[in-house]
């Protein structure tokens, strides 16, 4: 009798508990985040958020890192089609216009921030202040006059030289492709000469970075920023002159292939291990080259990318990412959304963001408080790309490339790459070959998702 | 001209023909009536040459079509045939060749279920796992294969078959080649029959790997011939590599799995570690030997360098293939070696001591005991490895070439098609060519090796 009593009182006591629970738990609008950081980056961000649902109780954000851009992509489209979506999605740069197209039965996936911003002044207590952005950042998510997806990690391709090298050596460090020439003909005849004189990832984004500082653009259409682009350049004078040098530095002995496309490992410990004295790379890694290099023995310098001395300089574009909102959220999630994301960005966050990786800052006030606190000072490395940016002139060809179906015709940017410098191939040819290839994935892409 | 409409009924007519007449001829050799024959067969070709053109709705006679698609139309209208005539043969020659059925278990026997909902009963968790996740996207792929489809959006385009017919390239085909596809042809015909009554080991093991070899050599000119020349290149390389890791996994594992079967002192701890590296995932395989195997700071340079050597270029199209092989064989023989060591268990001791007796030696022992004993694992484990070697190894090569020097395999190029580029049509498709071709090499297994397999007793 008593044992029955109890179990009735248990169950009773529960039932009142899940019943009052949720009315809890409804009063915390959960704002899911997803990104694609596996790495200390993931946690960053977690404790940004964790920092940000103390402050703002109304709120739970919660954030998961997936293993890169592709599977994050998959993952989201899957999750629209079933309803399941986060209400934040990281996408890197490149995958810009297949976030704005990417859509279920006609819907689209992301709105502009801008739009959901509308005229408000300030969300949540927390400024909303769009021109605040350093305008490269501004001018590559500015499409169609709309600001599209909030600016997050951003990066540019820069150079990064083994002093100790070069001060054996007695020269300067290389602006130009002449000088890069000249400074590894020394360098290599150098008694502690390196195994080879300079690497870079063979990634399609150096390719682009390179048709930018040679004012040439990527796709027609102004880059894609007037109209969708339906056709690419990737065989213009400016791409053959780049791959040419490249090749040219090559078979001088002086560049060194790691073998595999998008290696950034294998060019990465290469620079560390000496094995070369120059090394070009996302700014990104700033931080932790600098330091690598410390342990290594010798110091880091950081640069801005070497440009044709033939076409003048023009200017880089960025890389990286942005955080892009989910449409059709309800408006206290797309409200919780929108504040996270400017949190992220205030200047303090956007400062503690670069000093931890070397991304730069994508705000006027983060770069200010650096420059404040004397951060610039401390570790000059870090101030090359938000320089490097600072002095591209602004056109479309710096703007960045906006194309659909990017990461594909990336890839044929690269197997073409790796057709010259491993099998030999003619620059021109193989470079009109991945031009045909690319111009027939973007036709299909462009068949499916223009109006 | 002639309109769509005559050519898709000719194209169902003509098949249903040939199998009225086929299937005649077989009820007659059964002493059936060859009427109800000729209606089988007729209906049986018929829904044969349907099958793929009912679904694709005969697209690829179009006028608008290029030959290419319509020559494609009739090989799936011949493909679908040949199986439905092939299914209706068997399921005659079941039904009305006069002997026993034995397909449904004898009432009487033990362990068997009375009604039919039990077993159905009990079958069903695992029937609706394998239809929602394995049959229904598998109908899928079917489906995609014929669309210009991209992950990010709905719309989808239907575009007959140029998804397949993009990997073919009929230009190749001249006078000369085909010639050259009749001598791979007969030298394979004649390889059949050479020395077919010569006992002797040698003529047979020359008779076999000449059968072999222009089997092999038949198939990769045809293929020469059909393909593109950026495709081949990759069918070649899944081949090739397939093979090198099916047969060094498979001796080695053997030759391990002898000696870390003998009564050694610790024999468990050394055997648990030889099967470690099975646990391993392939992407993990492939970050363990890029390590190694590395232009910039790998491990195998430094130690050439330390003893004086110059250090290769490890991703060159020599090289490079060469350490995936090694690092999937690596990653594979634990398996291999646990199946043989289980299978030397098996081995019937008093009858290798009855040989011992007879004088044969040690080597005679292995090669003529246990090696037969052995054949029903083999086989197995020949079926697994080559899956493993189609399909699994994609991690392996994301991770230690990233496809670069000629080490792009069928199901890395579908991966990066499909997962990379977001192409979901062309990847479908592809996934369709390979699952054929392992179909096929299944089947030509079962026919060739699995009839030598001796399961004991």
């Amino acid at each position: 009798m008593i044992n029955r009593k109890r179990f009735l009182t248990v169950v009773l006591a529960l039932l009142v508990f899940l019943a009052v629970v949720p009315s809890f738990a409804q009063d915390v609008t959960e704002v899911k985040v997803w990104i694609a950081f596996t790495d200390a980056r993931l946690d960053w961000a977690r404790e940004r958020a964790a920092e940000f649902n103390e402050m703002f109780p109304q709120y739970n954000v919660t954030i998961e890192g997936y293993d890169n851009y592709e599977v994050l992509f998959s993952a989201t489209n899957l999750a629209f089609e079933q309803g399941t979506n986060p209400a934040i999605v990281q996408y890197f740069e490149a995958a810009t216009q297949d976030a704005r197209d990417a859509n279920f039965n006609g819907v689209p996936h992301f709105k502009s921030i801008a739009e959901a911003f509308g005229d408000r002044t300030e969300i949540n207590g927390l400024p909303v202040d769009l021109t605040n952005f350093v305008e490269p950042v501004a001018n590559y998510y500015t499409l169609d006059g709309s600001f599209t997806s909030m600016p997050w990690n951003t990066s540019s391709a820069i150079m990064f030289s083994n002093q100790a090298i070069f001060d054996a050596a007695g020269i300067e460090i290389p602006t130009t492709w002449e000088e890069v020439e000249a400074a590894c003909a020394v360098i290599m005849a150098l008694e502690s000469a390196p195994a080879n004189c300079i690497t870079w990832p063979n990634h399609g984004w150096f390719f682009e970075q390179s048709l930018a500082q040679q004012g040439a653009d990527f796709v027609n259409n102004g880059n894609g920023r007037e109209a969708r682009a339906t056709e690419t350049l990737i065989a213009s004078e400016a791409a053959v002159a780049y791959v040419s040098w490249w090749k040219n530095l090559q078979d001088m002995g002086y560049y060194v292939y790691t073998g595999v496309q998008r290696d950034w490992g294998g060019t990465y410990n290469a620079f560390i291990a000496q094995d070369v004295a120059m090394l070009v790379y996302s700014s990104s890694d700033t931080t932790a080259l600098t330091n690598d290099g410390a342990d290594a023995g010798f110091t880091v310098t950081a640069s801005f990318m070497p440009y044709n001395q033939e076409t003048g300089y023009v200017g880089n574009l960025i890389g990286g990412a942005s955080l892009w909102l989910a449409n059709g959220l309800s408006t206290e999630v797309e409200d919780g959304a929108l504040t996270f994301m400017l949190f992220l960005t205030n200047a303090q966050n956007d400062a503690s963001w670069h000093q931890f990786t070397g991304y730069i800052p994508v705000t006027n006030a983060g770069l200010e408080l650096l420059q404040a606190e004397g951060w610039y000072d401390e570790s000059p490395n870090s101030l090359v790309a938000s320089e490097q940016l600072a002095n591209s002139e602004q056109t479309s060809a710096t703007a960045g490339a906006i194309v659909g179906a990017f990461p594909q015709i990336r890839n044929f940017v690269t197997d073409a790459i790796e057709k010259v410098l491993v099998n030999g191939a003619d620059v021109t040819e193989a470079l009109t070959e991945a031009q045909t290839l690319a111009n027939e994935a973007l036709t299909e892409y462009n068949l499916l998702n223009a109006e | 001209m002639i309109s769509t409409d005559t050519i898709n009924l000719i194209s169902t007519l003509i098949p249903a023909i040939i199998g009225a007449i086929y299937l005649a001829i077989l009820f007659i050799q059964l002493n059936h009536s060859p009427i109800l024959g000729a209606v089988i067969g007729a209906g049986a070709g018929a829904f044969g040459a349907m099958f793929f053109m009912v679904p694709l709705s005969y697209c690829t006679f179009e006028p608008t079509r290029k030959p290419i698609d319509v020559y494609f139309g009739v090989f799936l209208i011949t493909i679908g045939t040949l199986a439905s005539l092939g299914i209706a043969r068997s399921a005659s020659l079941f039904f009305f060749s006069g002997q026993p059925r034995s397909l449904i278990a004898n009432q009487s026997s033990t362990g068997t279920f009375k009604g039919w909902l039990m077993p159905w009963l009990l079958l069903a968790p695992t029937l609706v796992i394998l239809a929602l996740f394995l049959y229904y996207p598998a109908i899928d792929t079917f489906r995609l294969s014929t669309l210009l489809a991209r992950l990010g959006t709905s719309k989808t385009i239907f575009i007959c078959v140029d998804n397949f017919t993009r990997l073919l390239q009929p230009e190749n085909i001249t006078i000369q080649t085909v010639l050259f596809v009749i001598i791979a042809l007969q030298l394979l015909i004649s390889s059949r029959s050479t020395f077919k009554d010569n006992d002797s080991t040698w003529a047979q093991i020359f008779r076999y790997s000449l059968i072999v070899t222009s089997t092999f050599f038949f198939f990769f000119v045809v293929l020469a011939l059909l393909l593109t020349d950026s495709y081949y290149r990759v069918v070649i390389t899944t081949f090739a590599l397939s093979v090198a890791i099916v047969v060094f996994s498979l001796t080695m594992a053997l030759g391990i799995a002898t000696m870390a079967y003998q009564p050694i002192k610790g024999g468990n701890i050394y055997r648990t570690l030889l099967i470690w590296p099975y646990a391993i995932s392939p992407p993990v395989a492939g970050i363990i030997f890029f390590i190694i195997f590395n232009n910039t700071g790998g491990i195998a340079n430094n130690i050439i360098q330390l003893l004086g050597g110059e250090g290769f270029d490890w991703k060159d199209t020599t090289l490079a293939p060469l350490t995936i092989i090694l690092a999937s064989v690596w990653k594979a023989l634990g398996f291999s070696i646990l199946f043989y060591i289980a299978g030397l268990q098996n081995v019937p001791k008093d009858l290798l001591e009855a040989a011992s007796i007879d004088g044969a030696n040690a080597w005679q022992r292995f090669m003529r005991i246990t090696i037969p004993m052995l054949s029903p694992i083999t086989f197995f484990l020949i079926i697994t490895n080559i899956s493993y070697a189609f399909f699994d190894i994609f991690g392996t090569i994301d991770f230690l070439t990233g496809g670069s020097g000629g080490t792009s395999t069928m199901i890395y190029e579908i991966y990066n098609l499909g997962i990379r580029n977001n192409d979901l049509g062309k990847a479908s498709a592809q996934s369709l060519v390979l699952f054929v071709l392992v179909i096929g090499i299944t089947y030509l297994q079962f026919r060739t090796t699995g009839r030598r397999v001796s399961y004991g007793a």
